[in-house]
């Protein structure tokens, strides 16, 4: 297979199946009465089982546990990668943050403007 | 797998599981606890006795050269955060220092991390990958939600709470009317 097609599988499945892991780990940590988490971790452990599925019979290994664990390292890599661009697009809202001047109140001029107002 | 590989997932879970509880809602009063799980998290997984096997290996490596900006920029946009005129008013000194680090973070990452052109399609896979997880979840939840037996109407307000609110409103309003 070409190499950039199999890095880009790899890509996809280990940010899938780590997004997955991600999600049900966020379950349990805000777990409380109103949650119906049983349909949810259900969807997600699918998705990681088929991204495992799917990493295997890319690489060309038994999908095991060893797959499962490299699919999640590749994840883990996939992810980092991206973090570098949520960081550029971060930036240019920081910048549009700071430079922010509050805009001219229509009301607050009239009323400034009005004789005897202080 | 190798009890050192385990304690690599696992550092990583307790990770996530600590920094998901700094959130709203009905779980809110665990949010105390968020930042030490999140940091007892970091600690079993990067601070280990023996090597763990490969992948796991690389997965420490690569998130201990990820933090060489990820912590400055982590600090950087916390402190901009709180600097910049959200509410109309600047707090210049941690403005700077925010900016300052933010500089740092990105001076980090291009002496650390390789670009590559050929690096657009992994980050574009991804993200594909990223978009269908917390698809399949938006319509599992979705499902979960649909799947829910309504509740009853709910009862009107007693006569205690209607005299409770009626004062809340007259306080609040009595407050605005003053000059």
């Amino acid at each position: 297979m070409n190499p950039n097609l199999e890095s880009a599988i790899s890509a996809f499945a280990g940010s899938a199946a780590l997004t997955s892991l991600f999600i049900i780990l966020a379950l349990i940590g805000t777990l409380n009465p109103y949650h119906r988490p049983a349909i949810p971790v259900l969807g997600a452990s699918t998705v990681i089982l088929a991204s495992t599925y799917l990493f295997a019979k890319t690489v060309g290994i038994p999908a095991d546990n060893v797959a499962l664990r490299m699919t999640m390292s590749e994840g883990v890599f996939a992810l980092l990668d991206i973090l570098s661009i949520i960081f550029l697009v971060s930036t240019f809202m920081f910048l549009q943050a700071s430079l922010r001047k509050r805009p001219e109140d229509p009301l607050l001029a009239l009323l400034e403007s009005e004789p005897g107002t202080e | 797998m190798s009890p050192w590989a385990a304690q690599v997932w696992l550092g990583m879970a307790i990770a996530v599981i600590g920094i998901s509880m700094h959130r709203t809602g009905p779980a809110f009063r665990r949010h105390l606890f968020g930042a030490p799980v999140a940091l007892l998290g970091l600690t079993v997984m990067l601070f280990r006795v023996e090597e763990p096997p490969q992948p796991e290996l690389e997965v420490v490596a690569a998130a201990i050269e990820a933090a060489m900006w990820l912590l400055p920029a982590l600090a950087g946009s916390t402190l901009v955060l709180m600097g910049a005129p959200l509410y109309w008013r600047t707090r210049l000194l941690p403005l700077l220092v925010g900016w300052a680090l933010i500089v740092v973070a990105w001076y980090q990452y291009y002496s650390t991390m390789s670009v590559v052109l050929s690096d657009t399609i992994r980050w574009v896979s991804a993200l594909l990958g990223a978009v269908l997880a917390f698809a399949v979840f938006a319509l599992c939840v979705r499902t979960a939600e649909r799947m829910t037996p309504q509740e009853p109407e709910t009862e009107g307000l007693s006569e205690k709470e209607r005299k409770y609110v009626e004062s809340v409103l007259r306080r609040h309003l009595e407050v605005a009317d003053e000059p």
